[in-house]
């Protein structure tokens, strides 16, 4: 299997008035299939910006991004958008779900939108949600959720249509404890069955979850290093950063 | 399309969200589109019974009457293609359910002839076996309440009393439609007229020409009324029929039409509004969709298809609506397709646009959900500095700042507002001045309230009578004529009332009362039609006589499309005016009508035909129905407005509420910002509105005056109080209703991390 993400010399430079801010400097980042990259960093890194960029969110200011070992920064914005609806998942910090839809519907809308049949839909969603524990909570609408479940139906819409990447911006930033670790488990479990995934986040426990993590610091990389596998369950195991 | 089913989805579960605000939209847009194809029927219905009547009975472009049977070879005339008649006419009074009526009889053969035959629409055609059997034309037969088989009684002039038996009802293009076109007609056999009008020399001969191009037919009555001379007594061409016919349904389109073109565009920016509004409120949503794999093209399509969609059902609704109501009233025929599918395509294509621009803006929407969306620069404005110079509460200054951060919807807030008020106020003055109409007849030209004619009895004995009244102020004898215009294919009709020694106080609104013998005042429509200014003489021919009179004023002329020329009595040769026929009584003010009217029954023992002034409002009484039903579309518009304009101004404020209770605002004071915010757009567009509609109505109803024939000087704003209590109302409804959701915000726990 050929890499699945890979960028060279990604750069991202916004325009604030006339002062370029520059959020993302020159960063090469090659991520394999079935890897589990958390990127961390301060507020500011740019860590999210490279995670919309990599879904192509947000544009690049120069540089190369390559998926599935196509190039596709030079894709137009609606070319991006077909590409999304099968290779790339999305799971936010606001779990942004489609507020009028009912969960079920929403664990439905990518199978929909990448041309499954309804019936199919409705499959993928029955299996995807009882996979997460849902089920009962087909018909509710998002607001009647917690925070946990109302992430645990995004990652169920994230991986409605088995993408090759899942991109994960702060799943747990707006999570309590118990909430956070329910999703870890999740995420942790699609890993396990060979899911790549690229995870943001600033939380160390939330990150040594990872088998890999990448340090972002005023828009490069720092640092880039596979974290030992963990032994135990405990938490505390924090990674110093330099 | 694998995204339609999804975008489906999509579109099902917002409009399940927002129910009311889509019942609102589709409403607003079904009441307009009914507005104006109910306008455009009316319009186009105006001159469509009498197309279709001409078409269906072969009329004749031009008829002529005279005192005797035409002697000279009026099928010679160039441009004649047939004539028909002469038929022998003579007037009679209908008496019915204690009702007098005006008639003509016209004898008719039995078997109906070839040009101006009239169409029978109910029962059969004249029978010689049946002599005593009459055919009355529909809107005569409407008007009398007479049904196949029934009986009428009529009086002929000389007071004789026949009974005539309804045996058919037909539509006729001969002449316009009862009571516009008085008198009314009724067709029977020769043989029955001669029985019920023995003399000659009281009836008139009627015939028709029918030309080969109809335009001709100025030219051909030209040579008319030279040919007949002092024989002819009347000459009218199909233009005077087809106006005549359209008379009353013109004002009531126009009104209409007025009301459904503003209406169309305040209903397209409320459209635009509420789908910009909605389209703000859902940035985060459509980021989501984009993240998933919507395209661009395919957001854009989403939110056409959503909101137009609203649209068009409200387009299909009014259409449904519109067609229905004009049938049930005009009959299925009457709407004209051309103008409905017109009316169709052009709300449509309004409504496609206004929803078009603010979903080609979600369209670009950026993808990435996570970043609020453009949060309002909180740039305190210069009122906003002025409320905190005032020393206004604070919650007052933040409202006031909040009102004008987003200056376009702040714009078409207020402006969505401004119009709808504007046309609520434009309605209110119609009202005022239809109420004017009522409450000064004599500002529309009816100073006399009764108008006496002498039956049975001697026209002295009449005035006696009359004058003798104790409740009658006034008396001016008077007489109707007809006069030939020089250059004019047709008559008009000259108003002899009143002398020049107590002249009949016409309301003058230009120019002075006629004062003298030979001075004349006209309607605008008069006026027009001569091509004549106040201060022109114009010469006119009475029965073969000459009138030379000088137009010395215009005066407010409801009648006849303002085409009458008023006179002094004595300005008329004496054969024309002695004995007068009829007398004008001014009654004294609080005087009751019908009761003087019943009086002067009773003392002249039924000998005094007394009838009271149909005043012009009350034929245009449905135009208070159609006032109503237009304040409360636009009523709609105003409230769809309101809600985008508070459901903008809370998605505003869901940062900023968590940070003002912070700052240690209480909920009310929160509230009170919400409020003001939304409150102080309100105010600003109904006074605008208002303000707009008062300065506008007079001129507007001067003009449809003007164009009428009324002449200018009818209009009348909205009385100050009317339109203080409506704008209160408005405000106060509009605040009510923004305070709903304000309130509930306010008291909503908010959580600063909400977006």
């Amino acid at each position: 299997m050929s890499t699945v993400v890979k960028t060279v010399n990604l750069v991202k430079i916004y325009q604030d008035g006339a002062v370029p801010v520059p959020a993302v400097r020159g960063v090469d980042l090659q991520v394999e299939p079935g890897e589990f990259v958390a990127i961390m960093g301060p507020s500011g890194s740019g860590k999210s910006t490279l995670v919309h960029m990599l879904g192509g969110l947000d544009t690049r200011t120069s540089g190369e991004i390559w998926l599935d070992g196509k190039r596709v920064d030079t894709l137009s914005e609606s070319a991006w958008a077909l590409l999304r609806r099968k290779r790339i998942g999305f799971v936010f910090q606001f779990f942004n779900l489609v507020a009028n839809m009912t969960v079920g519907d929403n664990v439905e809308l990518p199978a929909l939108l990448s041309g499954a049949s309804p019936k199919v839909a409705r499959e993928r969603r029955e299996s995807l949600l009882a996979a997460l524990n849902l089920t009962d909570r087909a018909e509710a609408a998002p607001a009647q959720l917690s925070g946990g479940e109302q992430q645990r139906v995004a990652l169920a819409r994230a991986l409605a249509n088995e993408p090759s990447l899942l991109l994960a911006d702060e799943p747990t930033g707006n999570l309590d404890s118990r909430n956070t670790r329910d999703v870890l488990r999740l995420l942790g479990e699609v890993h396990k069955e060979g899911q790549t995934i690229v995870m943001v986040t600033h939380d160390a426990r939330v990150a040594s979850l990872a088998d890999r993590l990448v340090s972002l610091f005023d828009g490069e990389i720092v640092d880039d290093g596979r974290i030992a596998r963990r032994r135990t369950r405990t938490a505390g195991e924090v990674i110093d950063l330099r | 399309m694998s995204a339609s089913l999804a975008g489906s989805r999509w579109i099902r579960a917002d409009l399940r969200a927002r129910k009311g605000q889509a019942v609102l939209t589709v409403l607003t847009v079904a009441g307009i589109v009914a507005a104006l194809i109910t306008a455009a029927t009316l319009l186009e219905d105006g001159t469509n019974p009498w197309r279709t009547l001409f078409a269906q009975t072969d009329g004749a472009h031009v008829w002529l009457h005279t005192k005797d049977s035409p002697q000279v070879a009026l099928g010679g005339i160039d441009g004649v293609t047939q004539t028909v008649g002469p038929y022998r006419s003579a007037p009679v009074t209908v008496a019915q359910d204690g009702k007098k009526e005006p008639a003509s009889l016209r004898a008719m053969p039995a078997t109906p002839p070839q040009v101006a035959h009239p169409v029978v629409a109910e029962g059969r055609w004249l029978d010689p076996a049946q002599p005593d059997g009459a055919v009355v034309e529909r809107s005569f037969a409407a008007s009398l309440g007479l049904r196949i088989g029934a009986s009428f009684t009529i009086i002929a002039i000389s007071g004789e009393r026949h009974t005539l038996y309804v045996r058919g009802i037909a539509d006729s293009a001969d002449q316009g439609f009862y009571p516009e076109w008085t008198p009314g007609l009724a067709y029977v056999l020769p043989i029955m007229l001669d029985r019920i009008e023995p003399m000659l020399g009281r009836s008139e001969w009627v015939t028709g020409l029918r030309l080969a191009d109809p335009e001709a037919s100025q030219v051909v009555s030209q040579r008319v009324v030279v040919m007949l001379e002092d024989r002819l007594q009347r000459v009218y061409t199909w233009r005077e029929v087809r106006a005549a016919m359209e008379l009353d349904n013109r004002l009531l389109g126009t009104l209409l039409a007025l009301f459904g073109v503003v209406g169309l565009v305040a209903a397209a920016l409320a459209l635009a509004n509420a789908a910009g509004g909605r389209v703000l409120g859902q940035l985060r949503d459509l980021a989501t969709l984009k993240s998933m794999g919507f395209t661009r093209g395919q957001i854009a399509l989403l939110l056409l298809v959503e909101h137009g969609a609203l649209g068009l059902l409200g387009v299909a609704i009014g259409a449904l609506a519109g067609w229905g109501v004009m049938a049930a009233m005009l009959g299925a025929t009457s709407v004209a397709p051309i103008p409905v599918l017109a009316i169709v395509a052009g709300t449509a294509l309004t409504v496609l646009a206004a929803v078009g621009v603010p979903a080609l803006r979600g369209g670009r929407t950026p993808p990435i959900p996570d970043v609020p969306t453009a949060p309002p620069r909180g740039r305190l404005s210069r009122l906003a500095r002025l409320a905190l110079l005032v020393r206004l509460p604070p919650a007052l200054v933040l409202g006031t700042r909040d009102a004008f951060t987003r200056r376009v919807p702040a714009f078409l807030t207020a402006f969505g507002l401004a119009v709808p008020m504007m046309m609520i106020t434009i309605g209110l003055g119609v009202w005022a001045t239809l109420d004017n109409f009522l409450a000064h007849p004599e500002q529309v030209g009816q100073h006399a309230g009764l108008y006496a004619r002498p039956g049975k009895i001697e026209a002295a004995e009449a005035e006696r009578l009359v004058r003798a009244d104790k409740d009658v102020a006034a008396v001016y004898p008077g007489t109707d004529v007809n006069a030939l215009a020089p250059g004019e294919a047709r008559s008009v009709r000259v108003r002899a009332i009143g002398s020049s020694t107590q002249p009949y106080p016409f309301p003058v609104v230009e120019g002075r009362e006629y004062g003298r013998q030979g001075e004349a005042v006209a309607g605008q429509g008069l006026l027009d039609l001569l091509g004549v200014r106040i201060g022109d003489r114009v010469r006119l021919t009475v029965g073969g006589t000459p009138l030379i009179v000088r137009i010395v004023g215009r005066t407010v002329e409801p009648e006849q499309d303002g085409e009458v020329l008023s006179v002094g009595l004595d300005s008329l040769a004496a054969k024309d005016s002695v004995p007068p026929e009829f007398y004008a009584l001014a009654l004294k003010p609080g005087a009751d009508p019908s009761e003087v009217r019943g009086r002067l029954l009773a003392e002249s023992k039924e000998g005094l035909d007394v009838q009271a002034a149909v005043n012009p409002a009350d034929r245009l009484a449905i135009i208070r129905v159609v006032i109503v039903a237009l304040i409360a579309v636009l009523t709609l518009i105003g409230l769809a407005n309101l809600l985008t304009a508070s459901a903008l101004g809370l998605r505003d404020h869901a940062f900023d509420l968590a940070v003002l209770k912070a700052m240690g605002l209480t909920p009310r004071q929160v509230m009170a910002t919400l409020v003001t915010g939304t409150g102080l757009l309100v105010v600003l567009g109904i006074g605008v509105g208002a303000a707009a509609g008062v300065s506008v109505v007079t001129g507007l109803i001067d003009l449809q005056g003007h164009t009428s024939g009324v002449g200018a000087g009818i209009g009348r704003a909205p009385s100050p109080l009317t339109v203080t209590v409506t704008v209160l109302v408005a405000v106060g409804t509009a605040l009510a209703v923004a305070l709903i959701p304000a309130r509930r915000a306010a008291r909503a726990q908010v959580p600063v991390t909400s977006r």
